[in-house]
């Protein structure tokens, strides 16, 4: 499991909906933050590739320092982002398909209005134990 | 693409990267410079740059070419070496400080967001600081010995005319001593071009010395002599109207005396002398040495020969040491030579030839290991290519492997790195990749913190006007960059940084980055002392609910500490702590509608109304009085307009969250009023409300709240951890007029005052006054007329109880007040559940409560009908002389009574008038709701039966369990109510139930004897006058001094008179039915005696018990039951007597046919038979006795029965006379039918063959509907009835 892992659903419209540090390493308090920015700064770029490629998943796209951004992009343009420092390109895979599996089953809830924050605490669950079984 | 040399970059090159002049000068011409404010170099600096020099340049190749522009660098001597990085460093601090105080006074206005249209207009917005910046860093590495631009191609000797000898101070002059280390240890050569200038001034006298001394030069050292003169105004006045010294000077104090004793002669002198430097010497003499050093590099290194050559020779040299400079070269080495040569072509614009130099010798120091060097030359190769706009390719590679190299060397080649990266970024940005420019400042970042900080600024410029602007990154580095300015204590740059970054961030919902950025920027602004900038930008991260507990804790005590700082009295609009729920506004206030508790509040407006429909004047009628009156008081503008009165509080209920893991605490809550008193009404009104819309009206209103027409509430409360908190504010208006609630405010953790405007748009109130709010608008809702004084009356039920068992029964007084002198009257009382609650006597106020239900007085009889004429009406109305003022309290009792089981809301309104008819309100209400909970207690149930032996009496079985879990009940009395009724016990009491005690859970059975005594239908009227009289049977101890209650006196027949009501509705009222009243008394529960508690009494009641015949046909048969009969002498013939019965209303006709079969199974056959003969059904089935039989047996019965009884089974008795009898019976009455058998042997017979046909006869007058949904036909058996006859000897 990677050390440093944060793992983020951004909205088509550039909303973080679902947040998630899912890193073994010790939380630190100023770590939120600055992974949010590397995260929200890597958007620019996810903008640049995403229509570069027919591929959903956009592989490791942008870096700070050894902080490495994976991202996935959905048929609806919301963006799956991890944050990590490990490089295990093949887990990182299979963990966005999972991820956009289970986001799919929120979307298929009637009562999730597309673009909102997701509060499913059934969902979060999922999503660490995937982190666990990939990162 | 555009001419190279025309882009920044270019000009860049073409400014640093050019010959130097090394300038070798004696101590008095700095003297005379000095008079001017400028040293010599300073003063030949304006004249170094020649725009259109227009000399004629060959180098190698044989086609010259024309060079226009050309630039000279003049260094002493004595500068021209490694500069000192720490004074470097110092002065580029100096520099951003600087740069920082001038910007950050500019940039106090907020900036508008970047959105992409904008970024375009935004892209002067890189500070011009920058350039400045990055050319001093640039030059923090000049005159390394690595490179030949910075070596001084030429030195420039100059001595003053008033040097004693001048002569030998030109050679004193270049002494090997005061030269730079680069020309003594070898890295270049010594012998350069040397020129020899004297000055003259001409303030010391005229220039014949000055010429004389100029021949001896020309004399001693040839040509190369020049005389310059200067300061050639006498007075010192010459103003410069574009000063040419400024640019070249930092101070600016001294800007106007610059040049001050130059005229123009001086500076045509000046340019001429420059001009002929160049053109004449300096330019000649390089063009000379690259055509010597191209031939001598031609013969050693060109031609396949050579290249082997040095390859082997290289490759020989493996061994040397490893030094991280790699090995030194002497400036006779042809390593050297060739980087001179190609610096040199590079300075004289012949990039080709550079290019092929500095390929030529970049193998040769990779082969080295000399990585500096290979880094340089690769440097300048990248260079070189972006000058001839030769290959990007090429160019971009040659940057990067010369920046990647310096970086390999470690912190040595630091600053080179940083001075080829900005060359590579601003190469970069020369073609529009301003993404990878941004990449490349981004890798120049290194330790030292404030450059790297300037690095990112630079980079975050670059993301802004790449195409597109990408936005975040733009934010993100800007952030990077504060973050490092700040950690260098440039707080100032920090601040622009971030608030440059709040651009892009504003609104993000990121929530991290826009606390990290708010805090910070409020943190920075509070270390500056911009205090209020600091509380603006604290007050956005207060609210920060998805942070951890500490950060929220550090945010908070962070901001109450700059608020402290300030020292002043804080006022916020914005404040974001506690968050107000707006949309829980709920206002309550009284205009005719008054409330006696809280909870009377939430009820529905339209249950009052409902409740209230009877007593209030309606509209139509109200239009006359009240209405009219009011429309005269109330000016128009304000009729729709809520209304309250003077010294009565307007009260609203609002929310406050707190949204933190922390508990603040919150004081002062208040609401902000405003009352303009009616006279000005209008006018006054509009002032104020102009008055809210600017921001600072706070300290008005405070001023408003303070005099005395208002009163407000002030509360105090903290509200712990994510807590939610509801608040009552109220406001009490003193004097008449319009009272507008404008908003709340409040003090948090007692330093910082937050306010909170409703804003009339965005509210939405709920208000107690329901349908009407929807004509108003809504900000017409926080606005009330406020009418004069009016009495209040304030009511208190006392005392009752939340919750009470079942059946509990209690006198309880309602005591209304009013504190005002003025009086009311006419009051009326109406309440939701009379079964619960209903008004008492006067007279019952003052009596014991159980014992004045004793039925000792004849008393009672006469409120019997009194009470009985108040029931038809549901609204009680007090008597006409009551009228309740000044305080003293009006009390009335209630009687109560748990009819119920479950939750019950009694609701009860109070209708009175005032009685000064020149009051606005001609009325008022007041409402008083009460939630009262029942507990089961007794559970009783009766079984009525009729009695089989005797007619008109009945067997009542009560079952009673006692619910409660810990209560127990002794029984008082059992009341039938009814005057016909009769209900007497079975057996004495004690024998049914000797521990007299119902304990909890436990149940119990007995039997009673009901008799009905009712004489005929005749003498009855056809109501009865007083239902309510009848019998009650004590059972309780016998011989106990208590008295039966009086089930019929007031309360308790009130209280039943609602009961039956009520039931009536789940009851269809039966005729034959009766009422019980069980009264029964709890133990007292401290005491375990067993001994009741008198003063509290439970009445159970069963309503509509049904006396359960199944039709309303009884007989009886009446006759011998054993007899003696000598049979042998003649069959026995045995008279038989009927009576039937008829408990309906209706006459009936009856018919009793007697059937000779003796089993009763015979008997079903011929009715099931006879059923069948109607309907198609075969076989059996179960007849009932309710649906089809009326119908058949009618029809088809006689033929049935005469049907001949089967011979096989003859019978011992056969039923003599007619088989079939009829009979009429009036309503109510008896009849009796005669009935003959004979007997032809002793036995024991049953007599029930017979069936007994009833038929309804509708009345003749009218057909009741209640009777039409009864039966109206049946058909019976008999019963059985055993005979026994005797053989009589």
């Amino acid at each position: 499991m990677a050390t440093t892992a944060c793992f983020i659903i951004v909205s088509r419209n550039d909303i973080p909906i679902y947040e998630a540090e899912v890193g073994s390493a010790a939380k630190r308090e100023d770590a939120a933050q600055l992974h949010q920015f590397i995260l929200h700064a890597a958007l620019d770029i996810v903008q640049d590739h995403a229509w570069t490629t027919s591929a959903m998943y956009l592989k490791a796209i942008d870096r700070f320092n050894d902080l490495v951004v994976s991202v996935y992009v959905t048929a609806g343009h919301t963006r799956l982002m991890l944050l990590h420092d490990s490089r295990n390109d093949d887990g990182i895979k299979s963990f966005f398909q999972e991820v956009h599996e289970l986001y799919i089953k929120v979307l298929l809830n009637p009562l999730y209005l597309p673009g909102s924050r997701i509060t499913s605490s059934h969902f979060d669950t999922k999503v660490r134990a995937l982190a666990r079984k990939y990162l | 693409m555009a001419d190279p040399a025309s882009t920044p970059l270019g000009r860049l090159l073409l400014d640093e990267i050019t010959p130097v002049v090394m300038v070798l000068c004696t101590p008095l011409v700095e003297e005379a410079c000095q008079k001017n404010g400028l040293s010599f170099v300073q003063m030949l600096s304006p004249f170094r740059d020649f725009n259109n020099i227009d000399v004629p340049v060959r180098t190698a190749s044989d086609q010259p070419y024309r060079l226009h522009k050309f630039k000279l660098r003049l260094f002493y001597a004595s500068d021209i070496r490694q500069p000192n990085l720490e004074v470097a460093k110092e002065r580029l601090k100096q520099a951003i400080t600087q740069a920082g105080e001038r910007d950050f006074d500019e940039s106090c206005s907020d900036r508008p967001p970047i959105d992409n249209e904008f970024a375009r207009s935004e892209a002067e917005s890189p500070p011009s600081w920058f350039q400045f910046f990055n050319k001093e860093l640039l030059r923090t590495v000049s005159f390394s010995d690595h490179e030949a631009f910075d070596h001084p191609v030429a030195c420039l000797l100059v001595v003053s005319s008033k040097d004693e000898q001048p002569i030998n101070h030109f050679v004193d002059l270049f002494n090997t001593n005061k030269l730079p280390s680069l020309l003594n240890d070898g890295g270049m050569d010594p012998k350069i071009l040397k020129h020899y200038l004297l000055v003259h001034d001409n303030q010391d006298g005229t220039s014949e010395k000055a010429t004389k001394i100029l021949t001896e030069m020309r004399s001693t050292f040839g040509s190369d002599c020049q005389l310059l003169c200067i300061n050639s105004s006498q007075d010192g006045v010459v103003e410069h109207q574009v000063n040419p010294w400024a640019v070249y000077k930092s101070d600016a104090s001294l800007d106007r005396h610059l040049g001050c004793f130059l005229n123009f002669d001086d500076l045509d002198e000046m340019k001429e002398l420059m001009h002929d430097l160049s053109s004449k010497y300096i330019i000649p003499y390089m063009e000379q040495k690259i055509r010597v050093l191209n031939q001598q590099v031609s013969a050693t290194r060109k031609g396949f020969r050579n290249q082997i050559k040095n390859l082997w020779w290289r490759k020989g040299k493996d061994d040397i040491v490893d030094s991280p400079s790699g090995p030194m070269y002497t400036f006779s080495s042809i390593e050297s030579q060739i980087r001179v040569l190609g610096d040199y072509a590079f300075m004289l614009r012949d990039y080709e030839l550079a290019l092929s130099n500095y390929r030529l010798i970049s193998t040769d120091y990779k082969l080295d290991k000399a990585w500096k060097r290979y880094a340089g030359v690769q440097e300048m190769m990248g260079l070189t290519y972006f000058m001839s706009d030769q290959s990007r390719k090429e160019a971009e590679y040659s940057m990067e492997n010369a920046f990647n190299t310096y970086l390999k060397m470690g912190p040595s080649g630091q600053n080179n790195a940083t001075r080829c990266g900005l060359w590579w970024a601003e190469m970069l940005k020369t073609r529009d990749q301003y993404k990878e420019a941004a990449t490349v400042y981004f890798r120049i970042c290194d330790d030292e913190l404030l450059y790297s900080a300037v690095m990112l600024e630079q980079a975050s410029y670059c993301y802004l006007l790449s195409k597109p602007p990408m936005l975040f990154k733009y934010g993100f580095h800007l952030v990077l960059s504060g973050d490092r300015y700040k950690k260098c204590d440039q707080i100032k740059h920090a601040i622009r940084t971030y608030r440059n970054a709040i651009s892009v961030y504003r609104g993000t919902t990121w929530s991290h980055i826009k606390d990290h950025v708010y805090f910070h920027i409020g943190q920075w602004y509070a270390s500056l002392e911009r205090y209020d900038l600091a509380v603006a930008h604290m007050l956005e991260v207060l609210a920060c609910s998805h942070q951890s507990k500490m950060t929220q804790d550090i945010f908070l005590r962070e901001f109450l500490r700059i608020v402290e700082k300030t020292g002043k009295h804080f006022e916020l609009l914005k404040l974001q702590l506690p968050e107000i729920n707006i949309s829980s506004l709920k206002v309550i206030f009284e205009d005719h509608r008054t409330y006696a508790s809280p909870t009377a509040v939430s009820v529905k407006e339209s249950m009052w109304r409902s409740l209230e429909e009877d007593m209030i004047p309606s509209l139509t009628t109200g239009r006359s009085n009240w209405l009219e009156l009011q429309s005269k008081v109330i000016p128009k503008n304000y009729k729709e307009s809520n209304i309250c009165v003077a010294g009565e509080a307007v009260k609203v209920d609002i929310e406050f969250r707190n949204p933190l893991q922390i508990s603040i605490s919150l004081s002062g809550v208040s609401l902000i009023c405003e009352l303009s008193s009616s006279d000005e009404t209008k006018s006054d009104a509009d002032i104020s409300a102009m008055e809210l819309q600017n921001d600072d009206e706070s300290a008005k209103l405070m001023n408003r709240d303070m005099n005395s027409s208002l009163s407000l509430s002030e509360v105090d409360f903290s509200l712990g951890a994510r807590e939610t908190n509801i608040v009552q504010l109220t406001v009490t208006p003193r004097v008449e007029g319009v009272l507008q609630i404008v908003g709340i405010r409040w003090k948090l953790s007692g330093s910082v005052v937050g306010f909170y405007n409703f804003e009339p748009n965005s509210m939405k109130k709920k208000s107690a006054k329901g349908r009407r709010r929807a004509i108003h608008s809504p900000s017409d809702n926080l606005k009330f007329l406020v009418i004069k004084n009016l009495p209040k009356l304030e009511g208190l039920i006392q005392p009752l109880p939340q919750s009470a068992y079942a059946g509990d029964t209690q006198k309880l007084v309602l005591e209304l007040r009013n504190q005002s002198e003025f009086s009311v009257k006419n009051l009326k009382m109406k309440i939701s559940h009379p079964r619960f609650l209903n008004a008492g006597k006067r007279e019952s106020l003052d009596m014991d409560f159980p014992a004045c239900l004793e039925k000792n007085t004849d008393y009672e009889w006469s409120c019997i009908q009194a009470n009985s004429n108040d029931m038809s009406q549901s609204v009680f109305i007090f008597p006409e002389d009551t009228i309740i003022q000044g305080g003293t309290p009006f009390l009335w009792p209630l009687w109560f009574r748990a009819a119920e089981t479950g939750n019950i809301s009694l609701y009860i309104t109070i209708y009175y008038e005032m009685a000064e008819v020149s009051s606005t309100m001609r009325y008022r209400t007041l409402r008083m709701h009460h939630n009262l909970q029942v507990l089961p207690s007794l559970d009783i149930s009766f079984l009525v039966s009729p009695c089989p032996s005797k007619l008109r009496e009945f067997v009542v079985r009560m079952d009673v369990v006692n619910k409660t879990s810990s209560e127990s009940f002794q029984f008082h009395q059992l009341s039938s109510i009814g005057e016909q009724w009769e209900i007497s016990l079975l057996q004495p009491f004690e024998t049914i139930f000797p521990s007299q005690t119902l304990l909890a859970g436990q149940a119990l059975s007995c039997f009673f004897m009901l008799k009905n005594h009712r004489k005929s239908v005749t003498s009855d009227e056809k109501t009865p006058l007083s239902p309510l009289l009848g019998s009650a049977v004590r059972l309780g101890p016998q011989g106990s001094p208590e008295l039966l209650f009086d089930i019929s006196c007031s309360p308790l027949a009130d209280l039943h008179h609602y009961e039956r009501l009520h039931q009536e509705n789940s009851n269809q009222g039966d005729r034959t039915s009766i009422d019980f009243v069980l009264i029964s008394r709890p133990l007292k529960s401290d005491v375990n005696s067993g001994i009741s508690d008198p003063t509290r009494l439970f009445t159970h009641r069963a309503c509509y018990c049904s006396i359960a015949s199944r039709s309303p046909i009884t007989w009886l048969v009446d006759g011998p039951r054993t007899l003696y009969h000598n049979f042998s002498t003649s069959f026995c013939e045995i008279k038989l007597n009927m009576t039937i019965y008829n408990s309906s209303d209706s006459a009936a006709s009856v018919r009793i046919n007697t059937m000779d079969n003796s089993s009763t199974s015979n008997l079903g056959d011929v009715i099931s038979a006879s059923a069948a003969s109607s309907g198609n059904q075969v076989g059996w089935y179960d007849v009932s006795f309710v649906t089809d039989i009326k119908v058949t047996s009618d029809v088809a019965g006689g033929a049935k029965f005469g049907k001949p009884p089967s011979l096989e089974s003859v019978p011992p008795f056969i039923w003599t006379g007619s088989s079939s009898t009829r009979a009429q019976l009036e309503p109510m009455s008896a009849t009796d039918v005669p009935l003959q058998i004979c007997v032809f042997s002793p036995g024991t017979f049953d007599l029930s063959n017979y069936v007994l046909h009833w038929n309804l006869l509708p009345s003749n007058s009218e057909g009741n509907s209640n009777e039409e949904t009864r039966r109206s036909s049946g058909t019976c058996l008999g019963y059985p009835y055993y005979l026994t006859v005797l053989q009589s000897d």
